[in-house]
């Protein structure tokens, strides 16, 4: 049984890219003048500080950059122990991303992962996952 | 630096951090020998937790301040706040100012994680939905990847906490003196692996307060002055991509990481000390050799594991042998957390720390005096979480 903890609060900034991961994509922004991809969502590039950018759609895989295991309750939901891992991804390596863990095991350092879209029961809301690539 | 002064450290004061912090702020200036006539600069950090300069002043009846700053943030800005305040005083915007932290943290606004309300930011959003809501974890989350990059063992983290509870058992102020071992610690309980217990910092209601002055007035008053050397603050950690992946042992924007995606990816086994560092010492006109006495913020063991290696004690990565070797124990080669910092002391947020390398440059720390110490180094949160740390290097008048 999946049980996550405080629901997201999606702000001016991010509201689109949430949007899209509803519909499973996992968008990054690409800036339209240098290429630079970034997130999470914001206006301007880091590297040229152009404010042209488009939605650029990954394809979902990533690298454990490393992970916890919450063995006490941090927050009313989830029930612990469970496993939060920090992901970069394949396509855009700066940007990192944190996500449940679903493996029957820990995760291994620098393992390949793939994110998994998990709709939330009941709820307009869908949230990322991570699991072995194999 | 003239004047140090604290409150008590509990488990529950029973007052409010407006009455902690005027205990806290009249003890600093009975130690320094100055009245709070004249005082006419005030100062603090938190996060919407405790009472403001504002408030502090006109409980006290401290003359109208010249300068004031209320500084939103946590353990990273700590020492910035005390740079900001030399920089009054140096700029000849205030004579005198007093610089405080007065906090519930255990009685009342936990910043743990426990029975607090989700921290406001935007990174949140990306990271509660999975249970990823507390600085345990966060920092767990980094040093994972140090072990995982450069082989540091629960171990190294179970000797620093041994350490620095030995110190404390010299510190008649600290809240936990009774020594532990190795075996103490393994075996405390879980907390997010690879965090036990007795890897994290304590939580706790007190105050502390420094007060700052000219070198000048500071000669004729009734402690041996420590001089500021030097101040740096710079950005930090941050979850935002940059321009290219990161290496999550180090950070990056101003020297640290951070939430946002920048130009590159980061190394999250470094902290934003390392970028901090070569400018501190650089203003300082030292280099971490020089160093006899460091309070390194350790909000949790691997927070003292990264900054050793960031602040060029040693080589990076090997932070855990080097506490192992016992370099940084009282007797070592460059002792760390003499008053047993927040693991064992209390949490003052960076303040008390300041306040115990004041007491070492002094030379009154009594059973943990670290002989003739004349230079001391003094750090903030080192950048993991918010994106940003700070730090000051104080030196014997």
């Amino acid at each position: 049984m999946t049980v996550w903890g405080p629901r997201p609060v999606a702000d001016r900034d991010s509201l689109e890219w949430w949007r899209r991961v509803r519909g499973h994509e996992l968008p990054v922004q690409r800036c339209s003048g240098c290429g630079t991809l970034r997130f999470p969502a914001r206006a301007y590039c880091p590297s040229c500080r152009g404010a042209r950018w488009e939605w650029h759609a990954t394809d979902g895989r990533g690298r454990v950059l490393s992970w916890i295991v919450a063995r006490r309750r941090f927050a009313a939901e989830p029930e612990p122990p469970y496993t939060v891992v920090m992901v970069c991804l394949e396509q855009a390596p700066a940007c990192v991303l944190y996500g449940a863990w679903r493996a029957g095991r820990e995760p291994v350092p620098d393992e390949p992962v793939r994110v998994r879209f998990e709709d939330v029961p009941g709820e307009d809301l869908t949230l990322l996952a991570w699991h072995p690539a194999r | 630096m003239a004047g140090v002064g604290y409150t008590a450290f509990s488990k529950d004061s029973g007052v409010s951090t407006l009455t902690l912090a005027c205990e806290a702020v009249l003890a600093a200036l009975a130690d320094a020998g100055l009245s709070p006539d004249d005082v006419d600069g005030v100062a603090t950090h938190r996060v919407g937790d405790s009472a403001a300069p504002s408030v502090v002043g006109p409980a006290l009846g401290l003359p109208p301040p010249s300068w004031y700053l209320d500084q939103f943030g946590g353990g990273s800005v700590s020492h910035a706040v005390v740079g900001q305040a030399a920089l009054a005083v140096a700029a000849g915007i205030a004579r005198t100012v007093v610089c405080y932290r007065a906090i519930n943290a255990r009685s009342e606004f936990r910043m743990g994680g426990t029975g607090r309300a989700l921290p406001v930011g935007p990174e949140v959003q990306y990271q509660a939905p999975y249970g990823y809501v507390a600085p345990p974890q966060q920092f767990a989350m980094y040093a994972r990847a140090h072990m995982a990059k450069y082989g540091t063992k629960s171990e190294h983290f179970g000797r620093l906490a041994v350490i620095q509870r030995a110190n404390a058992a010299r510190n008649p102020r600290a809240l936990m003196r009774t020594p532990i071992t190795l075996d103490d610690y393994l075996a405390s309980r879980w907390i997010a692996e690879p965090f036990r217990l007795l890897d994290c910092c304590l939580e706790t209601d007190g105050a502390c307060a420094l007060v700052l002055t000219s070198a000048e007035r500071a000669a004729g008053l009734r402690h041996r002055p420590v001089l500021i050397s030097a101040a740096a603050w710079g950005g930090g950690e941050s979850f935002l991509s940059g321009p290219a992946p990161r290496d999550v042992t180090v950070a990056a924007w101003g020297g640290g990481e951070s939430f946002l995606s920048g130009p590159a990816p980061r190394d999250v086994t470094v902290s934003s000390a390392a970028e901090l560092a070569p400018r501190l010492y650089r203003a300082a006109g030292v280099g971490p050799g020089d160093i006899d006495v460091a309070q390194l913020y350790d909000c949790f063991t691997y927070s003292v594991i990264v900054q050793l290696e960031d602040y060029g004690f040693c080589a990076k990565g090997e932070g855990g042998p080097f506490v192992e070797s016992g370099a940084t124990a009282l007797g070592g080669t460059i002792p760390v957390n003499t008053h047993g910092g927040f693991l064992s002391e209390g949490y003052v947020h960076g303040i008390n720390h300041i306040a115990e390398a004041v007491s070492q440059l002094r030379g009154d720390a009594e059973e943990r005096q670290v002989p003739g110490a004349e230079v001391a180094l003094s750090t903030a949160q080192p950048g993991y979480v918010l994106p940003a740390t700070s730090a000051l290097i104080l030196r014997a008048a």
